[in-house]
């Protein structure tokens, strides 16, 4: 935030000279692009190491493979950077897709419908409870880390519950074909899809004033509260962000996988946690981006994948997985540094 | 029923990540044998299949009470040993255990032998070095599948399908699972049998998502795969959704387990076959055996073996 405010400044001074310009360059080079480095080494020694990684197909498999964790990651964003945290989307992944999954196999309704009702049912269940999460921790001031546990676990019974464990499939053939479809050879559907809402998103956060408020609630709440703004107001409707995020996941994983499923979703709340922290937003809130966290996501699919085309064995790319996350945050902090540096 | 609510809601309030689901009730003064069913995860549509038609069987068969208890987890091996020692303290007759810990649930088992309780072992076998270190037999009867068989039944069809010297790639479950290293060793000697080419063999977590996007990853390192052999159903799903996106329907793929889900990727040949395991059965195969011990026709060691059946095209018409 900080360094944002310095940036806005800078810019809207008419009169600013040659060093202070390319200070301000180098600013948002470094906020925004950090991480973006630590993506391109990784590209560039996958694409040394695995002849097949830089291909069309790859790409485009990579693409779809983070588009899942990057949708549920915007939401989670809007969550951190108020300083919360919401543990409940991989369950609440999972009752999202037996709800919608009961629709989709519903014999009397004409496929569209269903398809519709899906996904304005999936949209609306991720956002009644992540409203439902925000109420309880702003009703009660409850840490979201106890909530948002104690929701993993309801979620993920009610799931059960409904389900009777039993998983959903046979859902209509074009909604099957939607996950699938690939435009330009290289760009999946659920890619344009996830894309769109990091965008949407940013525009949210950067250019509106309930994006700004998210920022300063992250910085100090207190002193927000003081100049007579509803805290609570946006701190729930972060909460909700992120559930209608998982419902918009939940329809995107339905058509990639065509099942739904009560036991889908375990650890997709780390994945998501992970993809915004890498992305350079603090956890205690304030500070952070959508395109970190797009950037975050990429680099967590491209390990994924680059490890497995290099011949790596399970372990180790679990192993070389987890160094790098701590490695990409440990980075991070020098650069917070570096630029703390350059503005002072 | 009550008492599964109270279980769950109490399982909420504490915020535990497992809850344990009993089902069934005790009643006194009744000389019927009482049986404790301990299952793994309700949430594996297997054994909720298991858990229904057990009970089923109790209330036509009448000749016994049954209590079920299903895990939250299949790794949640803590609420299992908390439902033996229940069992126990209730004074069950027998109690027939599917262990979520190989090792780590010998300790209960022992603690209900010495409290005179008869125990069945089924679906996963006791750790046979714990066994013995806890005093019992290393042999201690078992009920249940032959997973390497099943596994090597399955690979061998897949082997002739796609004939001598196929290039094949194995999806495992979760490292450390029993059942996943006997499943993958099956796999293993089906191809040596039919003189396949392994070109990888990785682990997907029993996760139908998980194995889609290794098999995806897997199709660009090894675009000349013929055959996939998949521990579990529901990575055998994840596979076929992959090689679909991939347009490569000449891709053969087995699987184990039969799930509801794959039937009709086998009619419609997305899925060349899996491997027919019966819960409902192997639960009373084990309340058998544990009756045929209890009036002394059996002693508590060996091998009963539940059947596996080939489930192919054949299978589901």
């Amino acid at each position: 935030m900080n360094n944002n405010n310095t940036v806005k400044e800078i810019d809207s001074n008419s009169g600013m000279n040659h060093s202070a310009r390319m200070r301000s360059l180098l600013n948002i080079f470094l906020k925004e692009v950090g991480i973006g480095i630590v993506l391109i080494v990784l590209v560039i020694a996958f694409s040394l190491g695995a002849p097949r990684f830089f291909t069309l197909i790859n790409v485009g498999n990579i693409f779809t493979q983070i588009s899942i964790n990057t949708v549920i990651a915007v939401g989670m964003t809007f969550v951190i950077l108020l300083g919360g945290i919401d543990l409940s989307v991989g369950s609440v992944l999972a009752l999202c897709s037996i709800v919608a999954g009961k629709i989709l196999i519903n014999p009397s309704l004409p496929f569209g419908l269903a398809i519709l009702l899906a996904v304005l049912l999936s949209v609306g269940c991720g956002m009644i409870i992540g409203f439902l999460n925000g109420i309880i921790c702003e009703t009660w001031k409850i840490h979201s880390f106890i909530v948002t546990l104690g929701m993993l676990n309801i979620a993920r019974g009610m799931a059960l519950q409904i389900s009777h464990s039993k998983t959903i499939f046979n859902f209509p053939k074009v909604f099957n074909q939607i996950g699938t479809t690939t435009y330009l050879g290289v760009f999946p559907a659920i890619f344009i899809i996830a894309m769109m809402l990091v965008i949407l998103g940013s525009v949210i956060l950067r250019k509106t004033v309930f994006g700004r408020m998210i920022f300063a609630i992250g910085n100090n709440e207190e002193s927000v509260r003081l100049s007579g703004h509803n805290v609570k107001f946006y701190k729930i409707m972060a909460y909700t962000i992120c559930g209608g995020a998982v419902g918009i996941a939940t329809i995107m994983y339905m058509m990639r996988m065509s099942i739904a499923s009560p036991i889908l979703g375990v650890g997709f709340e780390l994945n998501a946690i992970a993809a915004v922290v890498i992305g350079g937003t603090s956890m205690s809130g304030g500070k952070g981006s959508l395109v970190g966290t797009f950037l975050g996501a990429s680099i967590m699919g491209v390990l994924n994948n680059g490890l497995l085309l290099i011949g790596m064995g399970d372990f180790a790319r679990q192993i070389i997985t987890g160094v790098i996350i701590i490695l990409a945050v440990v980075l991070d902090t020098y650069r917070t540094k570096f630029s703390a540096a350059l503005n002072s | 029923m009550k008492r599964r609510l109270l279980a769950l809601v109490l399982g909420m309030v504490v915020l535990l990540p497992s809850i344990t689901f009993a089902n069934g009730a005790q009643e006194e003064g009744d000389d019927k044998p009482v049986v404790g069913l301990i299952m793994k995860s309700l949430a594996n549509e297997f054994f909720m299949a298991m858990d229904e038609g057990a009970r089923a069987y109790a209330e036509e068969d009448g000749s016994f009470k049954l209590i079920t208890m299903g895990m939250n987890s299949e790794t949640d091996f803590d609420t299992q040993v908390n439902a033996v020692d229940s069992l126990i303290t209730q004074g069950v007759d027998l109690i027939v255990l599917a262990p979520a810990d190989s090792a780590g649930m010998v300790a209960p088992v022992k603690r209900a032998i010495d409290a005179g309780v008869t125990v069945i072992n089924f679906d996963v076998t006791l750790d046979k070095g714990a066994l013995k270190a806890a005093g019992l037999p290393e042999e201690f009867l078992f009920v249940g599948p032959d997973n390497t068989d099943g596994a090597e039944m399955v690979g061998n069809y897949l082997g002739e399908a796609i004939g001598e010297g196929g290039k094949v790639i194995i999806i495992e479950g979760n490292p450390g699972a029993d059942n996943a290293k006997q499943r993958k060793n099956g796999f293993m000697k089906s191809i040596e049998t039919h003189g396949m080419e392994l070109l990888a063999s990785n682990t997907a977590h029993w996760e139908a998502e998980e194995a889609n996007t290794l098999m995806t990853n897997l199709l660009t390192k090894h675009p000349d795969v013929q055959g996939v052999m998949c521990a579990n159903d529901s990575m055998a799903l994840g596979v076929v959704r992959a090689l679909e996106a991939a347009g490569r329907g000449d891709v053969q793929v087995v699987g184990f387990d039969n799930i509801p889900a794959v039937k009709d990727l086998i009619l419609n040949d997305k899925m060349l076959a899996t491997v027919h395991m019966d819960g409902t059965e192997m639960a009373i195969l084990a309340f058998n055996a544990g009756f045929e011990i209890i009036d002394g026709s059996r002693e508590n060691l060996g091998w009963v073996q539940s059947p596996l059946i080939l489930a192919d095209k054949d299978f589901f018409k």
